[in-house]
């Protein structure tokens, strides 16, 4: 009987045998680290076009046809995509990409989070109880992510291991040698305020002070009040806002006008079919921004 | 290893559930049996806020405040039998979907979803009114068929079509769409029985699913079988077969778009109306078979901005069902030939601010509209061809947050009836909705 399920097993080894892994992405931060990571043993393809929030994506039929094929599915997670990933999946009819197996892959559980075990209260706002989704923000969560990322990648091509493995370690050192840069840019930055939680890692990674949010709580646009009360506070203030590029720019307009504080619109995420270097930039913008006029 | 002992029947059919063993990557088949055994858990799978092991819980509460300012509309011509109020045939109260003038606690739909097992997926939907529990839907589904197999199999809203699968709180409008009212039932093609769907590996997403049905739906597959001094036979189920065909072509991030087709033959069709009492004392019954067929297409555009903003959705779908029965009025000979009808809807949705959408829909009903007649006092026997009914949708919706809406919603409606006149009427609708418990990802 064992022949017999080494023969079926074989036969669909065969079946399914291709060129190159195909993995699929949920963002163009992560398709562009399964990229660096995998090299030419990937094949990536990204889901949520960077310019959008990958909150509030709907499962497309497109998503599904992609994730049919697919031996690997990179997302953020921590209910980032709880919207549309898990119906996506559903629909894909894939069952190597269920939650559990080796071809469902999240950063967020590959690294500590901040803001976890907040109350599971929906009137403090679309909460994330299990932790900030958004590691993507952090370049040294993203190397530790490159790191287990390269172990999931050698389980499922184990011939590639070495090369996976020494690809994270080449990513992880362009982040290692660009951090000090990054410290000494924002050393003495006056502070922050976002739109959203979206860059909370970043801001904590570098030590910049984080003033405030312009949604009152998250998911909920601006209302007045909470405009109000936010400029009246930080009244008297150097600092910065700061909005991706996806937030409507009224609320963040308003505060940065009364405030008379810069204001920048960035993406979340690099360009499709970023590398390493790209998202390395995107975070040096990112930096720029927060370090205002700080010498 | 506990394989060898198994006779190989058992060891078959575990084989067959667990097909997934054989897409198992080769990593870990330099270990002795480790393509027999499911791999563990790695460390750091997943990050949720669902629970661990209780069922993921949510609930949707909805609310409807009805007004109907001018007019009042019954049931349309030539869809008196085959529906749920049918009975109520002189004093059409609630024209389909049970709402009363004034408040209505519409449902509390309480939805309970989990893996069973490393093979099966569960979900149960209660849908709660104030006196009544019903099963919405109960079934389980595959997790781990190859080859884009699914199995579905309990009690569930059949995937024709577009709308109908999808719950109340799915919809657009507050109402359900005429044609899946009137051709299938008030919860549409509501069925026990089992589904295979495959979905192929192509470069754009395509389904095909094939559905055995028990045959309950009253405008397509009623059934009332033998007794109580009705002239059927027994049918055993599934008396209803259902096939459906989904595409959707790869548009970008932007834009998508499906089309789909969908056939069903149902092989009993068993319909009484019976009243020995008073004045309007009848015996009428239909028995025979009836299909349907339809197609449906739906378009999305993602506009990019905040909160749905500028984003737009335009469906339509169209049904026609043709039902070949005997009728019988009484005691007279029965008559032979086949009820033909169809209806369609069309409807749009535009994000006109964030958070803030606009939607018309367009309904037909009958535009072809063959039918007998429904009630007696017309000296007729056999069937005529009735109007087309017609009703007009507009509505706006707020969404606080994806959790919540509130929507204000204008009905012109305009149904024929059987005596050939037009029947006008004007209503609104307030509904209030809201979400509880794990965050529900839609499906397209």
């Amino acid at each position: 009987m064992h022949k017999w399920l080494a023969g079926l097993l074989l036969m669909c080894l065969a079946v399914t045998a291709q060129a190159s892994l195909q993995v699929v992405a949920t963002t163009s931060a992560m398709g562009m680290l399964a990229q660096t990571v995998g090299g030419d043993a990937v094949t990536v393809r990204v889901l949520a076009s960077p310019d959008r929030d990958a909150h509030y994506l709907q499962a497309r039929p497109s998503m599904m046809a992609a994730l049919r094929g697919a031996d690997l599915v990179v997302a953020v997670g921590a209910d980032l995509e709880v919207g549309w990933l898990p119906a996506a999946i559903q629909g894909a009819a894939n069952p190597a990409l269920n939650p559990g197996r080796p071809g469902y892959f999240e950063a967020a559980a590959q690294v500590a989070l901040i803001d976890v075990g907040g109350p599971a209260d929906r009137s403090l706002g679309d909460v994330h109880p299990a932790g900030n989704p958004h590691v993507n923000m952090d370049p040294v969560r993203m190397a530790e992510v490159a790191h287990a990322l390269a172990e999931r990648l050698s389980l499922l091509v184990p011939e590639d291991a070495a090369r996976f493995r020494a690809n994270a370690e080449a990513f992880a050192d362009k982040v290692e040698a660009r951090l000090p840069a990054w410290q000494a840019r924002v050393s003495g930055a006056p502070g922050v305020v976002f739109y959203h939680k979206d860059a909370d890692y970043l801001a904590l990674r570098l030590g910049v002070p984080v003033l405030g949010y312009v949604e009152p709580v998250p998911g909920v646009p601006p209302t007045a009040r909470h405009l109000r009360d936010l400029v009246r506070d930080l009244t008297g203030r150097d600092g910065i806002v700061i909005r991706a590029v996806h937030h409507a720019e009224r609320g963040p307009r308003f505060v940065a006008q009364q405030l008379d504080w810069p204001l920048h619109a960035l993406p979340l995420d690099p360009p499709l079919g970023a590398d390493a270097e790209a998202y390395l930039a995107l975070i040096d913008q990112w930096v720029e921004a927060m370090a205002g006029n700080a010498r | 290893m506990a394989m060898r002992r198994l006779p190989l029947p058992a060891a078959l059919l575990l084989l067959t559930l667990s097909g997934v063993y054989a897409q198992e990557p080769p990593s870990g088949s330099t270990l002795a049996g480790a393509a027999m055994t499911p791999l563990p858990a790695l460390g750091g799978e997943r990050v949720s806020s669902g629970s661990a092991f209780n069922p993921d819980i949510s609930v949707i509460i909805d609310t409807v405040y009805l007004n109907e300012f001018s007019g009042h509309v019954g049931t349309p011509a030539g869809f008196g039998g085959g529906h749920d109020h049918g009975h109520d045939h002189g004093h059409d109260h609630d024209h389909g979907h049970g709402l009363e003038e004034g408040f209505n606690f519409r449902s509390a739909e309480l939805t309970f979803t989990a893996s069973v097992d490393h093979y099966f997926d569960a979900l149960l939907t209660l849908h709660l009114d104030e006196d009544h529990v019903e099963v919405e839907e109960a079934y389980i589904t595959t997790r781990n068929l190859p080859a884009g197999l699914q199995i579905k199999a309990g009690k569930f809203l059949s995937d024709i079509g577009y709308i109908n699968a999808q719950h109340t709180h799915d919809w657009a409008f507050v109402d359900r769409p005429l044609v899946n009212e009137y051709l299938f039932g008030d919860h549409g093609l509501q069925e026990k029985g089992v589904q295979l769907t495959w979905t192929p590996k192509t470069a754009f997403y395509s389904v095909f699913g094939l559905e055995l049905l028990q045959g309950e739906t009253t405008g397509i597959a009623s059934y009332e079988g033998h007794g109580e001094g009705k002239p059927f036979s027994d049918k055993s189920g599934p008396r209803l077969i259902t096939g459906f065909a989904k595409l959707a072509p790869d548009l970008g991030h932007n834009h998508a778009a499906q089309f789909g087709l969908s056939y069903g033959h149902a092989r009993a069709f068993q319909l009484s109306d019976f009243n020995d009492h008073g004045d309007h004392s009848h015996r009428l019954s239909w028995d025979g078979n009836a299909w349907f067929a339809g197609v449906d297409a739906v378009y999305k555009y993602d506009a990019g901005r905040s909160f749905g903003h500028g984003d737009w959705v335009v469906q339509g779908e169209y049904y026609r069902r043709e039902i070949d029965v005997d009728f019988r009025n009484n005691q007279r000979p029965p008559v032979s030939d086949i009820a033909r009808q169809d209806g369609l809807y069309v409807q749009t949705v535009y994000g006109i601010a964030p958070r803030w959408q606009f939607g018309v829909r367009a309904d037909a009903l009958g535009m072809t509209n063959r039918n007998t007649l429904q009630w007696m006092g017309h000296g007729h026997q056999g069937y005529e061809s009735f109007g087309t009914s017609y009703r007009y949708a507009a509505n706006l919706t707020f969404r606080p947050t994806e959790f919540s809406l509130l929507r204000a919603q204008v009905n012109r409606t305009d149904f024929a009836d059987e005596d050939d006149h037009d029947e006008d009427g004007w209503a609104v609708m307030l509904q209030f909705q809201v979400a509880l418990g794990v965050h529900g990802a839609h499906r397209f």
